[in-house]
């Protein structure tokens, strides 16, 4: 790829441009399919304002379709941004979102609310939510011992709380004999059918600074890259850096999964993707993860109610697999 | 000043007035629904979607299926049923499929159906009545209150004459009769899955002149077979959802303990389960089924 | 003569192991200054500490007379370059990337590369010699191609000093020389003062202004070659039986190792 030869800022504008465009265009085809609606062409209509006022079909494209749309694309974008910041972090390739822990304090936080009767929403995100942090702060915890700077402390730490956790989460789910249990393997396997106008635009409120931040700090992450001593020796300060991308990206990944359960391979895969096509540098990667994590995450949801004949399925299962085999491409493509 | 202040007051009255009639258009009603929320429907509704098997059967025990637009995906009685248009499953309504239908009323089962998706519903527009059958007297209730819902009154009166006799009569028969024989109301195979006291089966039993040996707080509980053999039930009844081969062979399984008196006595029966878990009129049915396995001494003619 | 960098009675410890004890020295601006001792003797402490990487707890280090805590990040950035042993490499950059990542002290928080920090980099790869591997990746280089690009990402935060961390234990023989040979033309031309860690004592010796043999934390012996390169130094120091000679280049120490069937 001659991507490095290329000046940056035309590189970010291509960037940007292009998958603002792929965006777009899954976004129009998400309003364009489901189960209701007779057919892609008539549903098309009505998202390009043209057609009959046909009420029925509004309401789902509009009311449905969009806010589930909107939050495939916010997941996408935020679970690719946090797998990019934790490589980066960690300088590890194989780093993804729920590497810290989020993942197990969350599922505990949500299975917890699920059991106590609490609607999804504020109700079991909001347990989902706590537990994520809990989970986090139990690890920082854990490796303050040695600096928090060093990142092997973090990393086994995360792995470690996350197994513990998994053991958790199969006791409390083998001890579920009711209907809850279905709701709780929806929410493990990730489930945007939650989504609604206000949920989302609450969403969306709280990863807009968030995004604005990541970006801000892209440059910072190039320069960890190349090794915390060498960072530091070229004038970063990295102890604040490092607390300040971790505490929002956490902060970030605990929103999501607190809407959308857990859904994998999409903190891993897309980061490696992009970096693929566009390079290592952060500042055209944290803009290409936002929006072509959005893309992929929208796409993968449309699959996961398309395919089967009834009903859907979660979208965890989908970004599955496809990500797994794609990863694995990436894997031998990148290693000579 | 006088009459100045009593002509605004009288117009403010004539205003307050217009604007509750406004607010309640002349064909809609609100009702306190049997889960205690307040719902706006309407007087006459002409496109029903019913949320859940046992709420089918019901509309169709009303007579009421002409109204019926869209079912759950389970909803197989009565056979008429399988050919409306499916809209998801009880656990997992689909949206799309229901607004699709534009209905003016959904039926609903509390703690049945998910809530989030009910909420939706009416934020979207649409009336959702929900039941609340947790009890063989609560799906009498909710039967006359659809009928009231479903504009069916008299159906719904005669409905539930028929339902409490039929009870009656196996009810009043067992009066008298000492001995209550040990029942195992058996649900699941691989793991053993029992009913517990907040299930229909066990309300059931216990009309049927029977004592459930798995009653208690966890509504399914699980047993190893060891814990079954050690409660020696003296009738052992098997019901599976998923109707497969599984039920011959859990009897068969059973063959192999003669020593639970269930099994020495060749009182091992199987049933649909669906006349058992779901709260529609049919639960009679499985009454009387139940009562003819745990007394065949004085039920011997039912079958 | 401005003094580039003092210490003060510089200590360290890691986990409550002692690694430097109370090392007081001075290097002159534009000295060629390398720093020898056997493993584990405090160098490459000292020079982290030197260059801001370590936190300084007892003792004191100034740099151009200002005490180093009292800079800020950027500036000290802009006045002392590291260049570490090895470069990691985990998500590969291209070499003109790695090398325009030294502007960074010059640059607002993007970092977006203007006019001048591209002239600053292309500038110093070729003063290196790796320009012509612009747009490879760090990961296709030579581990001596890799070092000269890290040597030149150095150059571009357009440092006073530069401190480079035993910069020739994986190259080959020429490109051993022409490192120091580069390192002495820095010297001279752009007046950088030159701080290195050596293992190789015959090389440092033909290089450096002032040696300063470290020993279990504490200065063994801090002068010119000849001073610091005797026998009694060195086998005190590295605790093995060595010879001192005169090079064939005159005025410089040469040091053999005598192996041991030579030994009486």
């Amino acid at each position: 790829m001659t991507a490095s030869s290329t000046p940056l800022i035309k590189r970010l504008l291509l960037a940007a441009a292009s998958l603002s465009v792929l965006l777009a265009a899954v976004l129009v085809l998400a309003l364009s399919s489901g189960s209701g609606g007779e057919g892609i062409l008539r549903s098309l209509s009505v998202v390009l304002g043209q057609g009959e006022p046909d009420s029925a079909l509004e309401t789902i494209v509009w009311r449905i379709r969009l806010p589930r749309a909107l939050l495939a694309a916010l997941a996408g974008g935020a679970l690719s941004l946090g797998g990019l910041v934790f490589q980066a972090l960690l300088r590890n390739p194989l780093a993804e979102p729920y590497i810290l822990g989020i993942s197990g304090g969350s599922a505990i936080g949500a299975i917890i609310g699920i059991l106590l009767g609490l609607s999804h929403f504020p109700g079991v995100s909001v347990c989902a939510f706590i537990g994520s942090l809990a989970t986090l702060v139990l690890i920082v915890a854990m490796s303050s011992g040695q600096s928090v700077l060093k990142k092997d402390a973090l990393l086994l730490s995360g792995v470690m709380v996350n197994a513990f956790c998994a053991s958790v989460i199969m006791f409390l789910v083998s001890m579920t004999q009711d209907a809850r249990l279905h709701n709780i393997i929806f929410w493990l396997m990730g489930d945007l059918s939650s989504a609604d106008g206000r949920t989302v635009a609450i969403l969306a409120a709280i990863l807009a600074p968030c995004f604005g931040i990541v970006f801000l700090f892209s440059h910072a992450m190039n320069l960890l890259l190349m090794g915390n001593e060498m960072a530091r020796s070229m004038g970063l300060h990295l102890r604040s850096v490092t607390v300040a991308l971790l505490v929002v990206t956490s902060l970030m990944v605990s929103a999501i999964v607190s809407y959308s359960g857990l859904i994998g391979f999409v903190g891993l895969v897309i980061p490696h993707l992009l970096r693929f096509v566009w390079g290592p540098d952060h500042r055209v990667l944290v803009p290409a993860c936002i929006l072509g994590g959005g893309a992929y995450l929208t796409a993968c949801d449309i699959l996961a109610r398309s395919l089967p004949d009834q009903g859907e399925m979660p979208a965890g299962v989908i970004t599955a697999l496809i990500g797994a085999p794609l990863f694995i491409f990436l894997l031998k493509k990148t290693r000579r | 000043m006088r009459n100045l202040l009593s002509t605004i007051v009288k117009i403010g009255a004539i205003a307050a007035g217009l604007a509750l009639l406004a607010g309640s258009p002349s064909n809609a009603k609100i009702v306190i629904d049997q889960a205690g929320r307040r719902v706006e429907i309407p007087d006459r509704p002409q496109r029903v979607v019913s949320l859940a098997p046992s709420i089918t059967e019901i509309v169709f025990a009303l007579g009421q299926e002409q109204l019926l637009k869209g079912v759950t995906s389970y909803s197989d009685f009565p056979p008429e049923a399988s050919g409306l248009p499916r809209v998801g499953s009880y656990v997992r309504l689909d949206l799309e499929r229901i607004i699709e239908l534009r209905p003016d009323l959904c039926i609903a089962i509390k703690d049945g159906n998910p809530k989030a998706t009910v909420d939706r519903l009416q934020a979207l527009g649409v009336p959702v009545y929900a039941l609340d059958p947790r009890s063989v007297p609560a799906v009498i209730q909710a039967v006359l209150e659809m009928g009231t819902v479903l504009n069916a009154e008299d159906r719904a009166e005669r409905l539930v004459r028929d339902m409490r006799s039929r009870i009656q009569r196996v009810t009043a028969r067992l009066v008298g009769t000492g001995h209550r024989p040990r029942v195992f109301f058996q649900i699941g195979d691989a793991p053993i899955v029992s009913v517990g006291t907040k299930t229909f089966a066990h309300e059931l039993i216990g009309l049927a002149g029977g004592d459930n040996v798995a009653a208690g707080k966890t509504a399914y509980p699980r047993f190893n077979r060891e814990q079954v053999l050690a409660l020696s039930p003296d009738v052992i009844v098997i019901s599976s959802m998923d109707r497969a081969g599984s039920i011959e062979q859990a009897r068969q399984e059973w063959g192999r303990w003669p020593s639970v008196p269930a099994v020495r006595d060749g009182r091992i029966h199987l049933v649909d389960s669906d006349i058992f878990d779901r709260p529609s009129p049919r639960l009679v049915e499985g009454l009387e089924q139940l009562a003819g396995f745990i007394h065949p001494e004085i039920f011997g003619g039912l079958k | 003569m401005k003094t580039a960098i003092e210490t003060n009675h510089l200590s360290h410890a890691f986990g409550g192991r002692p690694v430097l004890d109370r090392v007081s020295l001075t290097i002159a601006a534009g000295d060629f200054f390398v720093i020898i001792g056997p493993n584990g003797s405090g160098k490459t402490t000292l020079m982290k500490l030197m260059c801001g990487i370590l936190n300084t707890g007892p003792g004191r280090i100034a740099i151009f007379g200002k005490d180093i805590r009292s800079y800020s990040h950027r500036s000290l950035a802009r006045t002392i370059a590291y260049v570490p042993q090895a470069l990691e490499v985990s998500f590969p950059f291209t070499v003109q990337e790695a090398v325009l990542l030294g502007r960074t002290p010059h640059q607002n928080v993007l970092g977006i590369p203007r006019a001048a920090d591209l002239d600053a980099a292309r500038r110093a790869m070729a003063t290196t010699g790796v320009e012509h591997l612009a747009d490879r990746k760090l990961d296709q280089l030579s581990g001596g191609e890799r070092q000269r690009a890290s040597i030149a990402r150095a150059l571009c935060q357009g440092p006073d000093i530069l401190l480079l961390d035993e910069p020739t234990a994986s190259l080959d023989l020429s490109h051993q020389l022409r490192l120091m040979d580069l390192m002495e033309t820095l010297k001279q031309e752009k007046t950088v003062t030159v701080v290195m860690v050596s293992h190789d004592v015959n090389l440092a010796a033909m290089y450096a202004d002032r040696l300063l043999l470290l020993s279990n934390g504490k200065i063994a012996e801090l002068g010119s070659p000849a001073n610091v390169l005797t026998p009694r130094n060195l086998e005190a120091a590295y605790g093995c039986r060595l010879m001192v000679d005169e090079s064939p280049f005159g005025g410089v120490p040469r040091v053999t190792l005598v192996p041991g069937k030579f030994q009486l």
